[in-house]
């Protein structure tokens, strides 16, 4: 892929790409905008950059991300996600075989979880101005029922639910970055969540937050939540569900697995008189199978983040940024 | 001065003299010889003005020296002929207002001669009374809320005093005028025994339940001065693995507290132990530490108290509780911190009942408050002087006098692992008990009360702090997000400056800190460090040959990565036998979540899984203890070269160490003395090294790898061989116990530096 002379041959080139990949007709209407109906409730709508090595991982690759990651974000106000933008900004010579892959993925995505891309946009820069491509979504959304979901609405009492296992993402990224065979193929978790999250708040509307353990995993987003809702958590270690390969690898290379990210998780706050007819119904569906219960809020006026073993022993779950450093002295 | 004039004298008494009932002691001896005049504290000082017959006064004098109560320090300033007015006998003045007296926060005494012997004394009004004291022992640090030291501001406040202990509290001749923890069965704390399913006992019949229950194999928890232990029979081998076993604790050593017998009170431990004079003097420290001791074939004690080691941590009772729970037992006990591993010591009943409930069988509580936890001291003689391990109850606070007033109050949090604080002001500097790894909600609390408590009990705000580089120790942490301004101090310049400050006289130092892991300014590991200068300025100039570790902290519990670090760094096309030591290699080839180290720890981990096959262990420095405890007297060695890279660091190149660990033909033990040999050699020659350019005064050790005694002993010998001034650390630990107090010296240092 080149740019600048010939820029018009490669600009038809993406445009058939896209126009074979998405079929929608928003899209079709051929504008530099969608035109939509006007959705009754609230709306919602969030943005995001998606920049990621490798570009495509077991489980998914930087297109099904970049529509679940968005659609996610939208869900965890509890709003139903109808519509996304998609913006790529792609560097000269960027293989357009990859990038048809990452398209079409990107379609499929977009296609079984039910938000269509209507609007979208690419730019080609010079070599070296970008690292392949990079992708920014948008959606936006509409909060028919009369939800308050929020990052500030957790109560002491409050159970926290995982709506599946930890640290598949994370570490499906860093094997195949790396290059390291694991005995297990361990596979990103990158899912959209919409459907899950339409069936918990139509189940349970009285959830006080839910939120995806993305950057940062589970231990960052309970540390943001704790100072968010002035609340504490104890989460109980045993009941963390970890996929043995996950956290053989995790042990191997002294990773928490509670540190990293997740792409097809939920966090789930709610009344504990609620939490176990919310697991069911997050049971019931395809992305819930695994959902537990993994530790409650609790009143804390230092908002610690705390793991309780099955042998009393507590440790803080702390935010570290970046590599986790030794500390054995 | 007119001597003519003079009847009496003048006498100014420093040191530790406040808190230890040493001017009740003062007003006693002037009595007993018959002498005149008055005692009052003053600006940090006992002041007396004494009259009476010169023979009198000089038998005062030396009495006022050697008989002092076991915990003070007295030392004479001034003694000078004075001519006095007249006195109606010998009285305790109150401190004059206008000079402000210094605060001094006693460590907890042990339970002295006397009150150990009036326990036993059926005519006693105490006898048999498990929380008897005087003004010369009992509790102190765990039972203070706030200073002055009063009653009401202790965990005794809720004990009002009967008349009979009132009259001897307001008596200057009784052993207990003024003692604050005073008590007697009629108006004291009373003992109680829980056991799920049981009535609850109380008194006698706790305590005799409480003996009951060990002797059938039983854990106990029993709530002490400090905090609660974990108690069972120290000669049932079943009672300790089911202790082990309850508390996850599988090969760390217990301590074993042995009854008190013979006329220095050690024939118990004599019969269980070895110990040299040294390290029996250190049992018999009214401190009470735990002292580790070469343990005694065949001396019925359980093999599974210290599986691997030479030595066993013992220790004499030190409150009459632990005196009666030992003399009714008639036989060692293993007292391990009712804790869980890495927390502080629990001090509360109802946490201790909650958190111990799948260990304990039995509960052994009493309802004296304990305000704050001090978990027992442990001390190693090394080099023929008992050194802290770790500074605890009967220590703490530790108070250490500066060279130097500080520029301002300063708080240093120390590390992450062995946590403990050091608050100083003007001249002064105090140590506050051993916390723990502050890994845990519980730690990272008592961490957070403990810093609290010192400021309000000396009544000194800290206007800066000082904390590690690190930036993911809680510690520092809790020093960034504290407001006021900190100051950043590398580990292993603490570590030396630690030393440094324990002997101020030493102008220039060559400072080897030897330990597990601390963050360097370059993001390295540094472990294995040789620092030359002094604090402000010390610079490195040394270090050892660096190697990579997968895994970062997994590696301070897993030997093998170590080993496998080594041996890949030296081309050695070598797998470890652990699971996952391909994909190890794998990720240590492509560099993925490797660290560059510098670690001695960590080389010593790695010669515990060549030499040994210790694969993993259950606590940090498991493997250095047994690869310690397992060398043969005599060994080999070979040299290990010193490489001077590209930044002017001599480096020890560990490198020619790996054939001989990995020699067949070696037995296990002598691979162990290799090592040993080898690096206390390396070390010396490395100092050797530097001084062939660069001039010092001393060399300094300290960091973890100093508590191996075999290694310490043997460099300190190189370095008296070579006429070369050697420094161990003496007054706090050599781990990351004493960063804390090397925070403060390093920036006042600084301070220095900048006026
Ligand atoms: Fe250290
Ligand atoms: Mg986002
Ligand atoms: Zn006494
Ligand atoms: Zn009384």
């Amino acid at each position: 892929m080149t740019h600048g002379g010939g820029g018009r041959a490669m600009a038809q080139l993406i445009s058939e790409i896209f126009a074979a990949a998405f079929d929608n007709p928003y899209l079709a209407q051929g504008n530099d905008m969608a035109v939509m109906p006007a959705a009754t409730g609230r709306l919602v709508m969030s943005t995001d950059g998606y920049v990621i090595s490798p570009l495509f991982f077991p489980g998914g690759d930087i297109g099904s991300l970049a529509v679940h990651g968005t659609i996610n974000d939208v869900s965890m106000s509890g709003a139903r996600a109808l519509y996304l933008s998609a913006s790529f900004i792609i560097e000269e010579g960027f293989p357009l075989a990859d990038l048809k892959r990452i398209v079409q993925s990107m379609a499929r995505a977009s296609t079984e979880a039910g938000v269509p891309v209507v609007t979208g946009d690419t730019k080609v820069v010079e070599r070296g101005k970008a690292d392949g491509i990079f992708i920014s979504t948008a959606g936006v959304g509409v909060l028919v029922d009369d939800l308050s979901i929020s990052g500030d609405a957790i109560r002491p009492g409050d159970a926290v639910i995982i709506s599946g296992s930890i640290g598949d993402h994370g570490v499906a990224i860093l094997s195949k970055r790396e290059n390291l065979d694991f005995e297990t193929a361990i596979e990103s978790d990158s899912a959209p969540l919409n459907g899950l999250v339409a069936a918990m708040v139509e189940a349970e509307p009285s959830i006080h937050c839910l939120r995806d353990p993305t950057r940062g995993g589970v231990a960052a987003t309970l540390n943001e939540l704790a100072h968010q809702s002035g609340v504490g958590f104890v989460l109980d270690e045993d009941a963390l569900p970890i996929k043995p390969a996950v956290r053989g690898a995790c042990e191997l290379l002294g990773i928490d697995p509670l540190g990293i990210a997740n792409e097809g998780k939920l966090l789930a706050f709610c009344p504990a008189e609620k939490a176990e007819a919310l697991l069911r119904v997050m049971n019931a569906h395809p992305l819930g199978r695994d959902a537990a219960v993994i530790g409650q809020a609790v009143a804390d006026d230092s908002r610690l983040v705390r793991l309780s073993t099955s042998f009393g022993s507590e440790r803080v779950v702390e935010w570290l940024n970046g590599e986790q450093l030794p500390r054995i002295c | 001065m007119d001597e003519a004039a003079a009847n009496g004298r003048r006498i100014l008494v420093s040191g530790r003299v406040q808190g230890v009932g040493f001017r009740p002691f003062v007003y006693r001896i002037a009595h007993a010889h018959g002498l005149t005049g008055w005692v009052r504290n003053g600006a940090g000082r006992v002041i007396i003005e004494i009259a009476g017959a010169p023979e009198a006064l000089a038998a005062f004098e030396t009495v006022l020296i050697k008989e002092a109560p076991p915990l003070a320090r007295p030392r004479i300033d001034l003694s000078e002929p004075a001519s006095l007015g007249l006195f109606h006998g010998f009285e305790i003045r109150h401190s004059e207002g206008t000079e402000e007296p210094d605060i001094h926060l006693p460590p907890d005494l042990f339970c002295c001669a006397e009150c150990v012997a009036e326990l036993s004394d059926p005519s006693a009004r105490r006898h048999r009374y498990p929380f008897t004291n005087c003004t010369q022992c009992g509790p102190r640090y765990t039972i203070i809320r706030a200073l002055p030291y009063d009653r009401p501001a202790t965990s005794m406040a809720g004990f009002p005093l009967c008349p009979d202990c009132a009259g001897e509290y307001s008596d200057p001749l009784d052993r207990r005028f003024h003692a604050q923890p005073l008590a007697c069965p009629a108006c004291g704390p009373r003992l109680s025994f829980v056991r799920a399913g049981a009535a609850e006992e109380h008194g006698e019949q706790a305590l005799a339940a409480a003996v009951a229950c060990l002797s059938a194999g039983g854990i106990v928890a029993v709530k002490g001065i400090g905090g609660y232990h974990l108690v069972c029979d120290a000669r049932d081998e079943a009672a300790v693995a089911r202790l082990r076993s309850r508390k996850h604790r599988p090969t760390k050593p217990f301590a074993v507290m042995i009854p008190q017998e013979g006329i220095d009170g050690l024939d118990a431990v004599r019969r269980f132990v070895s110990p040299d004079a040294a390290e029996a003097a250190a049992i018999a420290d009214p401190a009470r530490p735990i002292v580790l001791t070469a343990k005694r074939p065949g001396s019925g004690l359980a093999a599974g108290l210290a599986p691997g080691l030479a030595e066993l941590g013992v220790f004499l009772p030190y409150s009459p509780l632990h005196h009666l729970l030992l003399g009714d037992f008639g036989a060692p006990i293993v007292a391990t911190s009712g804790n869980i591993s890495g927390e502080p010591v629990i001090t509360d009943e109802d946490e201790a009942h909650r958190r111990l409930a799948q260990v304990a069988d039995a509960f052994l509580d009493h309802d004296r408050p304990i305000v704050r936890p001090a978990d027992d001291s442990v001390v190693r003689v090394i080099a023929g002087k008992a050194r802290p391990i770790r500074i605890g109850r009967g220590v703490a606070p530790l108070e250490i006098e500066l060279a130097r007033p500080l520029a301002e109050p300063t708080l240093a949090v120390g590390g992450h692992m062995k946590g403990a604080i050091a608050l100083g002001w003007g001249r002064r500097a105090v140590v506050s008990p051993h916390i723990g790894e502050l890994d845990s909600p519980r730690s990272l609390a008592v961490f957070s009360q403990v810093a609290a408590d010192l400021q309000a009990l000396y009544a000194v705000e800290a206007t800066r702090l000082v904390a590690d580089v690190h930036p993911d120790y809680a510690s520092t942490r809790w020093a960034l997000s504290d407001g006021r301004p900190v100051t950043l101090v590398q580990h292993h310049v603490a570590h030396a400056s630690a030393i440094a400050g324990e002997n101020p006289d030493v102008a220039r130092w060559l400072v080897f800190a030897w330990d597990g892991v601390g963050l360097g300014p370059d993001n390295e590991l540094w472990g294995g460090e040789a620092l030359l200068g002094a604090p402000g300025g010390f610079h490195r100039v040394g270090s050892i040959r660096q190697f990579r570790l997968v895994g970062g902290d997994k590696a301070g519990r897993e030997p093998w990565r170590s080993a496998a670090g080594l041996m890949w760094e030296a081309c050695h096309d070598w797998l470890p036998e652990a699971e996952g030591g391909a994909i190890a290699r794998q990720a240590w080839e492509k560099r993925v979540r490797t660290l560059s180290t510098s670690s001695i720890g960590r080389l010593f981990d790695a010669a515990a899984a060549l030499a040994l096959g210790i694969e993993r262990v259950s606590f940090e420095g498991e493997g250095p203890m047994r690869l310690e405890a397992m060398a043969e007297d005599t060994g080999g060695f070979v040299d290990l070269p010193i490489v001077e890279d590209g930044y002017g660091l001599l480096r020890l190149d560990w490198a020619p160490l790996l054939s001989p660990l990995t020699d067949p033909t070696l037995s296990p033990g002598g691979r162990a003395a290799l090592f040993h040999e080898s690096l206390a050699r390396g070390l010396v020659r490395q100092a050797l090294a530097v001084a062939r350019h660069q001039a010092f005064d001393a060399v300094g050790l300290c960091g973890g790898v100093f508590q191996n005694r075999r290694l310490a002993e043997r460099v300190a010998a190189l370095f008296v061989a070579e006429g070369i001034a050697v420094h161990l650390p003496e007054t706090v630990p050599a781990n990351d116990g004493g960063l804390a107090f090397g925070q403060l010296i390093e920036a006042q240092a600084r301070d220095a530096r900048s006026l």
